[in-house]
């Protein structure tokens, strides 16, 4: 039996693909845009195709992410806060805090023993904090994405972001490269921003061991931002971006199941 | 016999409303087809769902013909006194008087979301520097300017103190604009010193009598105002007499409450329930027509339950919610994501308690003024919250923070820190602007992740 996981996030869609055993089959992952359940679709079938597998073979579905309730061809609809618990949860079962930063928002969710939520806090009417500060940076400074952690471990002294606006922080950098700080800094700097927007988010409602998921994750250099920020180790999950259509493959599972 | 009800579009409610004048249900004078409003404006009827009874029907329209009452107040020779920041007690000085209409100019928040911001009272708002910094009441502002909405009134009264900051500044420009207020001071309620004398207020909060005391000095200022306008004096019986009217129209809401709270299936939606609540500090400009209303709701209700008739089923997740909302949907958004109204905290617990009747009036109107939740500490709000949570069996707890608003900033932390340690409970914060469209996958996300937590706790 195979059991299908969706994130449909605000910048990209994520699909896992897991048998009962929730043995990973195939993943896959495409860029959000406008019409979000067409490019669902098309995602889960070329992930079914690579799988050697066909559509009538997945027995239950789950959506999740900001785009889910438009994947009208799901059996259900979780929200991401379960689904990236769960997903942790799967991975790391002594976990006890996820801090997941996605594209446009970022979230810390405090788990139970058995895995459940306990409480979480959500960011996502503010870029600061999220992926999207990342991209505005990467942006400005004429820097691809993934090439931004290279450039902050190659920071000196990291710059200060003072401003909590994304688009203030913008005039900032602007600021900040006419006065002749260097990139590598700047970078460096945004990092530590975005960090102490989690930090700030978090309080004291942190408790080890605490897991690093979402699309953020992924950049190098924002693992240890966060550990400095909140003053706690923080491990980054296997496959960060995955973790909440991985939640969502499991759930589908346990519901598929029960038939 | 469990019987399972559902809300209704305001499409259904056309075909609803024919099929109660066939069957010749009799309708106040205000009654009528809930989509003429729409026709002036009310757009947000559109998109909301309503309970389906006559009932209901009758609260909608008395809610939104406030303003015509208020004009053929002007036209019938009465004096229109505006209680603002006022949650309960000079309207019932007022309503002593004969000839003397009061209502709540800061009602008009509500209709920017009512008119889906077709009214442009923000607009107005922003263009003489209050923008969205400050709390969306300042549509009120915009209302008075315009005069489209309600006449300006008569006489305007206005608690400053320890209630909101920015409700303090919006109101400080209207007065500057033309619109003099007179001021009434509401100290912040604080505990009274060892061997300071003391009341046990209300609610169960106490404070100081020199407090009290000052309190009730500056109602005998509002007291010499409302003779003034009126020619007539307001002697202890014609207050009292208005206090037992506030008394019944807070009786039948406690009874409503509890019965949409405890009852197994809700037999009433959060939206109506929400809207019923606020009569108790603004009346819609009419106390007796409000005890109707509400008597019509609570035999409604009573009824449902009886029948074991109700929306939404046994499995929706019981949830208490504090603040009021600046867009109605939000209300309906609840019980769209799985859960049900089982608790509620809009900022004005204290004009749901009953006022004392074995003291004299102007000291019982005092007390109920400095009962007020806004006026005392954040622990004091957050400790009645638990008392009511566990009283009502909620299951989580949804802190609505108004944008803007400056009471919201810290309070709604210091309750959730007080629910989850006390109780245990999952809380969950949102912000809702008055047209939140934009921002529902956003908040759907929230309240379902709360409610899914909570359904997890259950098969624990």
């Amino acid at each position: 039996m195979i059991f299908s996981g969706i994130d449909a996030g605000s910048r990209a869609i994520k699909v896992v693909l897991i048998d009962q055993d929730h043995k990973i089959l195939e993943t896959g992952c495409a860029d959000q845009g406008i019409h979000q359940a067409d490019l669902a679709l098309a995602l889960l079938e070329n992930t079914l195709d690579r799988a050697g597998m066909r559509r009538d073979e997945v027995q239950y579905t789950v959506a999740t992410g900001y785009g889910r309730d438009s994947l009208s061809f799901a059996d259900t609809t979780i929200t991401e806060i379960t689904c990236h618990a769960r997903g942790v949860f799967h991975l790391n079962p002594e976990a006890r805090t996820v801090i997941d930063i996605g594209g446009q928002d970022s979230k810390l969710i405090r788990l139970e023993q058995n895995g459940h939520v306990r409480d979480f806090v959500m960011n996502d009417r503010c870029a600061a904090g999220t992926g999207r500060f990342l991209e505005v940076v990467a942006q400005r400074l004429e820097i691809e994405l993934q090439d931004l952690g290279t450039a902050a471990g190659h920071a000196e002294k990291p710059a200060v972001i003072s401003s909590m606006c994304v688009v203030f922080a913008e005039t900032e950098i602007i600021g900040l490269l006419a006065a002749g700080e260097t990139r590598d800094n700047i970078v460096a700097g945004v990092q530590i921003s975005i960090a102490s927007r989690i930090a700030s988010m978090a309080g004291r409602n942190i408790e080890d061991p605490v897991r690093f998921t979402g699309g953020v994750a992924l950049i190098p250099g924002m693992e240890s931002a966060l550990e400095e920020a909140i003053g706690r180790p923080v491990q980054t999950a296997a496959n960060p971006q995955f973790t909440g259509a991985l939640g969502a493959a499991i759930l589908a599972s346990e519901r598929g199941m029960k038939g | 016999m469990k019987s399972l009800l559902s809300q209704i579009t305001l499409d259904d409610w056309d075909t609803q409303y024919e099929s109660f004048r066939a069957a010749g249900v009799s309708e106040p004078d205000y009654g009528g087809p809930l989509r003429r409003h729409t026709h002036e404006g009310d757009l947000r009827l559109l998109r909301i769902k309503y309970d389906p009874s006559i009932e209901a029907l009758n609260l909608w329209n008395f809610l939104l013909t406030e303003e015509d009452r208020l004009h053929a107040a002007r036209l019938n020779g009465k004096k229109i006194v505006g209680t603002m920041k006022d949650l309960g007690t000079v309207p019932l000085m007022a309503y002593a008087l004969p000839d003397i209409i009061a209502f709540y100019p800061d009602g008009a928040w509500w209709i920017p979301c009512v008119m889906e911001l077709g009214a442009g009272l923000l607009g107005v708002a922003d263009s003489i520097g209050l923008d969205e910094s400050f709390c969306p009441v300042r549509a009120m502002v915009g209302a008075f300017l315009t005069e489209a909405h309600f006449p300006i009134p008569d006489l305007l009264i206005c608690s400053v103190g320890a209630v909101c900051d920015d409700f303090s500044a919006i109101a400080q420009r209207l007065n500057g604009l033309g619109y003099p207020i007179h001021w009434w001071e509401i100290p912040h309620r604080r505990h009274p010193d060892t061997g300071e004398p003391s009341v046990m207020l209300p609610g169960g909060a106490q404070a100081p009598v020199s407090q009290l005391e000052f309190v009730r000095s500056q109602f005998e200022g509002i007291k010499r105002l409302l003779e003034d306008l009126s020619g007539q004096s307001l002697t202890d019986d014609v207050l009292m007499a208005s206090i037992r009217t506030g008394n019944r129209v807070r009786r039948l809401l406690k009874t409503l409450r509890t019965l949409t709270f405890t009852s197994e299936i809700c037999p009433m939606p959060a939206l109506e329930l929400l809207i019923a609540e606020m009569l108790a500090i603004h009346f819609c400009s009419d106390p007796a027509e409000t005890i109707r209303v509400l008597s019509g709701l609570v035999d409604r209700v009573r009824s449902r339950v009886e029948e074991r008739a109700g929306f939404f089923g046994e499995e929706a997740v019981r949830i208490f919610w504090v603040n009021p909302v600046a867009d109605l949907t939000a209300m309906n958004m609840l019980e769209e994501c799985g859960g049900r109204i089982c608790g509620t905290e809009y900022l004005f617990t204290h004009a749901l308690d009953e006022i004392p009747e074995d003291m004299p009036p102007m000291d019982a109107l005092a007390q109920m003024a400095l009962a007020d939740p806004m006026v005392g500490s954040a622990q004091d709000r957050a400790r009645r919250v638990c008392n009511d949570l566990e009283q009502f069996g909620s299951e989580g707890l949804i802190i609505s923070k108004i944008p803007g608003a400056s009471h919201c900033a810290l309070e709604g932390a210091r309750i959730a820190e007080r629910v989850q340690q006390q109780l245990g409970l999952p809380v969950l914060e949102i912000e809702v602007p008055p047209v939140c469209d934009a921002v529902k996958p956003s908040l759907r996300g929230r309240i379902s992740a709360l409610l899914e937590l909570i359904r997890e706790r259950r098969h624990r």
